[in-house]
């Protein structure tokens, strides 16, 4: 692999690596106590908070820490039951075919038919509102079809060449050709599938926490945040402001590395 | 014509199933409706009698199809919070967001076909990079983030519009239409990055194959085998990610929605969401769900129509 890094990727890498750094120090330490209501309220950013404070005088900083955290673990555990579930499900259908593959992927095609973050919706409102694991399991439910579709080409098309049949005639087993010789191969395509699905995952949480279905509080999301800041719009903007951006950035620095990553699949081609 | 029919059947069919599950779920999970409306100490008496009238009595298939019907005929069940018939009370948010969503489709289709091709025939200049990295920032900003910059920029700041007073289409049809469009904007925004994005790629991808080196050979400019070949092969995949697109743009509004403050079928959906006001959730998801399938079939259709080998019925 001696070949010179994609500019992107390694742009994408840095914000990432940035934006993961944060988050981790933001687990354990914050300038301030996210939730203590005592710096005055509604102060410019300045030098001591340097995101500025709300309306009931909390250290903006320190909440934008704490809502990076939440919303960074609750995409990355989404795209994990999303990849996991969905590379299964892609592996079975693409390498096996037959009937499972038949009802499966209509299941597949019916499930489409609502708009994800719909669906995404409804499972919340099912599994009941407010939870932070009933948002994991509802996104990370909703995104196994795309992970599915995206492995099962992979390894339909996989199936037939040459590798596998050699490895078939040494006596490998199914489960031996899948897990050694197939599922490496398949990085190249699942890679750039994560970290547009780890995109998504931030947007649609942030999306729900937004319509106060996600997580609510004591647990802050930066969502959950941009609908509070809504509220304080005229007199705080730079709530609204600070917090959004972080999202943006977020989402930012994983979709050059997507872009990056699927520039270096163009050359490799 | 024989291909329309037979796209035309099978959209039937998936509407059906798509209602039929989702009659189904909310069957399951809704429990008595009638205990749902009265409260837990109303008497067996009252119970059965709103039974009766709402039908529900009635064996599983009875009622289903009673439902569908309602479609066409408009009774398609009372609002547990409303006392009213569901039908009066989506109606109208479903204009609104219908007209939502075409505009935000118009702005990107208008916006992003134009663009990708420039894109492309600029590809490699000294600013290329500059290009990507600015589609990929539109991509990353979520169209909500957008509709709270624009309420504080355009409502708070310069008061082009007032975010959140939405006046309908009959007492002010010039604010609604703002509304509208600063909506249709901050949906747009994103898709249009991701669809000069993929028409980019499509058109790269195109320009490498063979009948395009041969046009070249005889003697044709690139320009103009861009235009007259390439280009209509490349509408296949614009066409179908289109499509997609108008799908989802029934989803994210509902966020937008809430975000502006305009009373569209998403922000009602949330509402009744939380009120467990079953019959118009399943109504409304209905709703979206044919949606979502008719856009499906519109984009084959359309794409149909450009690509005659489609019609053999065999995908190359």
């Amino acid at each position: 692999m001696k070949k010179k890094i994609n500019p992107y990727l390694l742009a994408g890498l840095i914000i990432t690596g940035f934006m993961l750094l944060v988050t981790i120090i933001g687990v354990f330490w914050t300038p301030y106590v996210p939730t203590a209501m005592k710096y005055g309220k509604f102060q410019m950013p300045s030098a001591a908070h340097i995101f500025g404070t709300d309306n009931f005088g909390r250290d903006i900083f320190s909440r934008v820490l704490k809502g990076t955290a939440t919303t960074f673990s609750i995409a990355l555990l989404t795209v994990s039951i999303g990849a996991v579930a969905g590379t299964l499900i892609g592996a079975v259908t693409g390498y096996f075919g037959g009937f499972i593959d038949d009802v499966l992927m209509r299941l597949n095609d019916a499930l489409t038919a609502f708009p994800s973050f719909l669906l995404a919706l409804l499972i919340v409102s099912l599994v009941g509102p407010g939870k932070k694991y009933s948002v994991v399991l509802a996104l990370g439910i909703v995104f196994i079809p795309s992970f599915a579709r995206v492995m099962r080409t992979e390894f339909a098309s996989l199936r037939g060449r040459n590798f596998v049949t050699q490895a078939r005639l040494m006596g490998a087993r199914n489960g031996r050709i899948l897990l050694v010789h197939l599922l490496p191969n398949t990085i190249r395509v699942l890679l750039p599938a994560l970290t547009i699905g780890f995109n998504n995952a931030v947007l649609a949480e942030a999306s729900m926490s937004f319509l106060g279905i996600g997580v609510t509080p004591p647990d802050a999301s930066l969502g959950y945040m941009l609908s509070e800041a809504q509220g304080m719009l005229a007199s705080g903007p730079w709530y609204a402001i600070f917090t959004g951006l972080t999202i943006v950035l977020l989402v930012f620095g994983v979709g050059l590395i997507g872009e990056g990553l699927q520039a270096q699949n163009r050359g490799v081609d | 014509m024989k291909y329309v029919l037979k796209r035309l059947g099978l959209l039937l069919v998936t509407m059906i199933l798509v209602s039929f599950l989702t009659f189904l779920a909310f069957q399951l999970v809704s429990g008595d409706p009638a205990v749902t409306m009265l409260g837990t100490d109303a008497t067996a008496a009252q119970l059965q009698t709103l039974r009766h009238e709402l039908g529900l009595d009635l064996p599983f298939l009875t009622r289903y199809f009673r439902w569908l019907g309602g479609f066409f005929t408009g009774n398609l069940g009372v609002s547990y919070s409303y006392r009213q018939p569901v039908w009066n009370l989506v109606s109208s948010k479903l204009t609104i967001s219908l007209c939502l969503s075409l505009m935000s489709f118009v702005l990107i289709a208008v916006i992003s076909i134009p663009a990708g091709i420039f894109s492309y025939s600029r590809t490699g200049g000294p600013l290329s990079w500059l290009r990507t990295v600015f589609n990929q920032l539109c991509m990353a900003v979520p169209p909500f983030f957008t509709g709270i910059l624009f309420s504080w920029c355009f409502g708070i700041l310069l008061k082009i519009f007032t975010p959140g007073d939405f006046p309908g289409f009959d007492s002010d049809f010039a604010e609604s239409m703002r509304h509208i469009f600063f909506g249709a904007v901050c949906l747009a925004i994103p898709r249009i990055a991701m669809t000069i994005r993929m028409l980019r790629s499509t058109v790269v991808s195109e320009m490498n194959k063979a009948y395009v080196r041969t046009a070249i050979s005889r003697g044709n400019d690139r320009r103009s085998v861009l235009m007259r070949h390439v280009l209509k092969n490349s509408m296949l995949s614009v066409v179908s990610f289109l499509g997609q697109t108008l799908a989802e743009l029934v989803g994210a509004g509902i966020v937008v929605e809430q975000v502006l403050g305009i009373p569209g079928l998403g922000r009602f959906l949330v509402a009744s969401i939380s009120h467990r006001d079953y019959p118009v959730v399943q109504t409304i998801v209905v709703i979206l769900a044919f949606w979502v399938v008719l856009a499906g079939t519109a984009a084959d259709l359309i794409n149909q129509a450009i690509d005659p080998r489609l019609r053999q019925g065999s995908r190359s």
